[in-house]
């Protein structure tokens, strides 16, 4: 069993700021809000888990491995 | 499982590989799924304040403890009521609730899933393999 490559970079393309919720294949985001708590009340709406995420972060930090996007 | 490493986006033309895992916490009945990073070089699970809120962990009743990581230490509370799912793997977490470091930060280390899975990191092929033990 595999679980195929998450491209937050492509899920996150036009989130500048905000939370997105992502939808459970992990390919679309299913909504987005200002702040978590708005993004989670647009989440409720919908019947099937939603993954949290914040948008327009630089996540360089996050102890990973840099590379060139080409 | 084989798990992709996942592509997150940092200075322009330039992307971060992290071996990241869709997690779903559960306090009581209140339940926020995100991603966490797998560090083996955690000593254990933390997450955000941001996170806690969310979980409606009332973290600044906890009191605090102070850890150290690489070049900083960080103001941590302890919360252990915490349920976790990976992969459709359940467990009980004792998590450190941070302060100060940003909202999305999720980590599991070695006192969690190290404990509860055969991890297997294989950078050259940006991918890790997790094995979950069979536990009681």
């Amino acid at each position: 069993m595999q679980q195929n490559k998450i491209n937050f970079v492509k899920l996150l393309q036009g989130y500048k700021s905000g939370w997105v919720g992502i939808n459970p294949d992990f390919k679309s985001v299913a909504v987005s809000g200002k702040t978590l708590k708005e993004t989670r009340k647009k989440a409720e709406k919908i019947n099937k888990k939603i993954y949290f995420f914040p948008a327009g972060e630089s996540y360089g930090n996050f102890i990973g491995k840099i590379v060139n996007d080409n | 499982m084989i798990i992709k490493y996942s592509q997150l986006p940092n200075i322009k033309s330039k992307i971060v590989l992290a071996p990241l895992v869709p997690i779903t916490f559960a306090n009581g009945d209140y339940e926020f799924s995100t991603f966490a990073l797998v560090d083996s070089g955690a000593t254990g699970a933390i997450i955000s304040t941001v996170i806690a809120e969310d979980l409606h962990i009332d973290w600044r009743k906890i009191p605090a403890n102070f850890g150290f990581s690489v070049g900083s230490s960080f103001k941590s509370h302890r919360y252990n009521n915490l349920d976790a799912e990976v992969y459709n793997h359940k467990f009980r977490l004792s998590v450190g609730i941070v302060e100060g470091i940003s909202p999305h930060r999720c980590i599991l280390g070695q006192a969690d899933i190290f404990k509860r899975a055969k991890i297997t990191f294989e950078g050259y092929k940006q991918q890790f393999e997790i094995k979950f033990r069979e536990l009681n």
